[in-house]
């Protein structure tokens, strides 16, 4: 056990004016590139880790993680304001805050965001700092078998409870497991699909695809339905009144449950190295919607919707640094940056790290609580600029996205190759959407499958080809389990609900789930 | 005749004295240098490039621009570097091991071979090892293989295709019946190992900690010679399996480099090995230290290592 004055001494350390101006500078950037479609703070922290290397330690992995955490809020802005997440991890925000944003209360969606934001990314850092050495020990139990069922169990999840049917929504992961087929196999490093270009010996880049059928479909949707005239991207009147633009604390109290799943849900899949903040933000808002009373009024803009979603993604940040400090393992890109920067500080994650570095640990544990704070207070300035500029005209706000796109793709990829992938992503997230296939399915599945796929392959070596040898794994049979049950039971219900719905389309809009186009 | 002689010499002498001189500094380049470097931002290669380019950039006065360009380990890089103009402003910076499996296993699909360039120097090489828990029941690799036999297999772990080969080849050799499990890093195999998931792994430095904590051991190093952070360990070929691996991260140059630039670029690049931040840096990353093996050192290694490959690869089937 850590001595308590080394706890102490390590969060002094981070107190102090130096690492507090690293910290607000990390979060504004982080704000500002997460709220950039295509420009995201995974590729801004590779960009600032090799700067990294001539700063203390403290003040280096502080700037970082506020641009990580920055990054978390900033991701939300364009997906409530433009229906274009800033990062993937926002795409579920905005099935329910662009809705409320269209309704004229972007201030309220925004804001709701904030909140529960910081509250996922607290709740999870205190989590992290309490008990992140037992977490760590049943996370290592956690084998490839495992890993492997739960990976199954989410792909069931998600594709039974987003979008039309089950059945599409398997489809949809099917075509996503496809897609990231292509590139070197775990196993063998077999070139697959490559059809002679090397630039795809990794695979399609991640940002290409992501950007390109999250944003940059949206986009083209939105510039196609362009009609001439000038007008701006988000309307809302002057004179609102007060209690639109604003997030009461009773109405805070109410998504208590909500924001607490979201939490749960998030630290538990961050702790998980390969998850990854997308799939649990989808989850969260799935399960939210599943127990509600009244599931028709997501994707409307409820404010539950966004306290599900934005709670789940930013809690996966402060659990992602569980398997990253003890065993040195990144659960996502943005962590594999900062184990980077540790290696370059000569900070060497691992079992000796709480007690060999164990103020520096504390340090970076101060340091993450003040990113919250700093997220919090410079979000709220930040919102009211966001809120503002989102009244310029369309034409004008999605012409930049769309430059913006562009530019961070060629970044990220390192040239024009990168680019072309992100069109034709674009084009597949056009057509798939067209015929009601949902999106985000197909890319959770293209983020978990090179973990599945490596799970899968390291299952069949530990099993030796046998599936008798599951029965040493009961964690993994009780997942597959409850896969299966999942499919079976969300299909009947899907049934179940369908004959309504083509009355209630009567009255109301279909649910906006795969970001789908809307009539402005 | 005695004077012209003398003369003669004088003559020879001074010319070799300047054209020496011409070699080490005359060169500069005709623009900005691209260093492309054969993995993505943020990670040990990428960080390692760039603190060497500023650091060329500050012994040498030229502008160095560093470019990523991910895919394969290397092989996307060098697919592009091998159509490049062969005038000192376009080298890059590689692994040794993925490259070379690949020429090994692929060769005539790709666009280049180890003729396509020239050489310019090794930077650092990564301290391969045979990593298990502490409290397993055997201390050597040569032991494992034996307790392999006897229990009907264990499992390994690898992290990239060459350490696969190695497992496969003494597997042919010995009848281990060593089954390998694929892993993304060895930070990862170290988790499995832990976590009781495999019997034994690879470890590219990550496992230097865990040596330290008593929560794990080396068989064996994978490595042609000892490691510093542990002399007493000695190598897989030292032990009877004759085979190593050597991960040497290299600069290299398109073919056709004029020997004036080579030189250049080579002193560029010892000089830069030796600046206090690169040496810090190599340390902190990789607990070693820098090891250039020269023009001449580069290509011999790269051409030794793609010997053991191919041969690993015909071992191994």
């Amino acid at each position: 056990m850590t001595d308590f004055s080394v706890i102490l001494a390590g969060f002094s350390d981070a107190l102090t004016l130096t690492n507090m101006l690293y910290v607000i500078a990390g979060v504004i950037v982080g704000q500002f590139v997460g709220a950039m479609p295509g420009i995201g703070p995974v590729m801004t922290m590779a960009i600032a880790v090799p700067f990294t290397f001539v700063l203390n330690p403290l003040p280096a992995i502080g700037l970082l993680i506020g641009i990580n955490k920055g990054g978390l809020v900033g991701g939300a802005i364009p997906a409530i304001l433009i229906n274009t997440p800033g990062t993937p991890d926002a795409a579920a925000t905005a099935i329910d805050g662009h809705p409320l944003s269209k309704k004229g209360k972007p201030l309220k969606a925004l804001k709701m965001a904030l909140y529960s934001s910081v509250t996922g990314d607290t709740f999870s850092d205190i989590v992290l700092i309490t008990v992140a050495a037992p977490l760590a020990v049943i996370a290592l139990k956690m084998g490839p078998v495992e890993v492997f069922a739960l990976m199954v169990f989410a792909f069931s999840l998600i594709s039974g409870l987003i979008g039309a049917s089950v059945t599409r929504g398997i489809i949809a992961t099917a075509l996503g497991l496809l897609a990231a087929t292509v590139g070197l196999d775990p196993e063998h490093s077999t070139p697959r699909f490559l059809f002679g270009f090397y630039d795809l010996y990794d695979g399609f880049p991640i940002a290409a695809v992501a950007i390109g059928t999250l944003a940059f479909a949206e986009i083209i949707r939105r510039l196609i339905s362009m009609t001439g005239e000038i007008r701006p991207a988000v309307n809302f009147p002057k004179d609102q009144p007060r209690e639109d633009k604003r997030i009461s604390f009773k109405e805070y109290w109410s998504c208590k449950f909500v924001l607490l799943r979201g939490a749960l849900i998030g630290t538990g899949i961050g702790a998980v190295p390969g998850m990854g903040s997308t799939a649990a933000a989808f989850m969260s808002y799935a399960s939210t919607k599943q127990s509600s009373a009244q599931p028709e009024k997501f994707g409307k803009g409820d404010i539950r919707g966004i306290a599900a979603t934005e709670s789940a993604n930013s809690s996966v940040a402060g659990a992602d640094m569980m398997p990253l400090l003890t065993l040195g393992l990144p659960g996502s890109a943005s962590s594999a940056m900062l184990i980077g920067a540790f290696l370059i500080q000569g900070i060497q994650p691992g079992p000796l790290l709480f007690e060999s570095q164990g103020q520096l640990v504390y340090g970076l544990f101060g340091a993450m609580l003040m990113a919250n704070l700093c997220n919090f207070i410079i979000g709220l300035f930040g919102l009211r600029i966001w809120a503002k500029l989102i009244t310029a005209p369309e034409s004008l706000i999605f012409s930049a996205a769309m430059v913006f796109c562009v530019a961070g793709v060629y970044l990220a990829t390192g040239g024009i190759f990168g680019v072309y992938i992100m069109l034709i992503f674009a084009l597949i997230g056009l057509v798939m959407t067209a015929l009601n296939y949902p999106v985000v399915v197909f890319i959770i599945a293209f983020f978990l499958a090179p973990r599945f796929e490596l799970a899968l392959g390291q299952s069949a070596a530990i099993l030796r080809g046998d599936p008798l040898r599951l029965v040493n794994h009961p964690v993994a049979l009780v997942l597959f389990g409850m896969s299966v049950f999942a499919v079976y039971w969300l299909n009947i219900r899907k049934k179940n609900n369908k004959p309504k719905q083509p009355k209630e389309s009567k009255s109301e809009p279909e649910f906006n789930e795969n970001l789908q186009p809307e009539e402005a | 005749m005695k004077i012209n002689h003398l003369l003669k010499k004088i003559v020879l002498t001074t010319s070799l004295l300047l054209s020496g001189v011409a070699i080490a500094s005359d060169w500069t380049p005709s623009g900005p240098i691209t260093l492309k470097i054969g993995f993505g931002p943020g990670g040990a290669t990428d960080v390692i490039g760039r603190v060497i380019a500023s650091a060329i950039e500050t012994n040498n006065g030229w502008d160095v621009i560093v470019e990523n360009k991910p895919g394969g380990g290397g092989v996307a890089m060098l697919s592009g570097l091998a159509r490049d103009k062969a005038d000192g402003t376009k080298i890059g910076l590689g692994v040794t091991m993925a490259t070379l499996m690949n020429i090994a296993t692929r060769g005539d699909s790709l666009p280049f071979n180890l003729d396509s360039f020239d050489y310019i120097g090794t930077v650092v090489t990564s301290p391969l090892a045979v990593i298990a828990r502490a409290d397993a029941p055997f201390n050597t690799f040569a032991e494992f293989i034996e307790q392999s036999k006897a229990n009907g297999g264990y499992l390994v772990g690898f992290d990239g295709g060459p350490q696969k080969l190695i497992i496969n080849a003494i597997n042919a050799d010995t009848g281990a019946d060593i089954v390998t499990v694929s892993h993304k890093s060895g930070s990862e195999q170290i988790q499995s190992l832990l976590g009781g998931q495999i019997q034994a792994g690879f470890g590219a430095g990550a496992h230097i900690e865990y040596l330290k904590s008593g929560d794990l051991k080396m068989l064996a190093v994978a490595t042609n010679v000892r490691q510093p952070y542990s002399p007493e360990t000695s190598s897989l070929i030292e032990q009877g399996f004759n085979y190593s691996l050597n991960p040497y991260f290299y600069l290299t140059a398109p073919k056709g480099l004029p020997e004036n630039v080579k030189a250049a670029l080579s002193a560029a690049l010892e000089e830069a090995l030796k600046s206090e931040a690169v040496i810090e840096l190599i340390e902190n990353t990789m607990k070693t230290e820098a090891q250039n093996l020269g023009p001449a050192g580069t290509e011999a290694e790269l051409k030794n290592s793609l010997a053991m490959m191919t041969k690993l690869v015909a071992d191994s089937k």
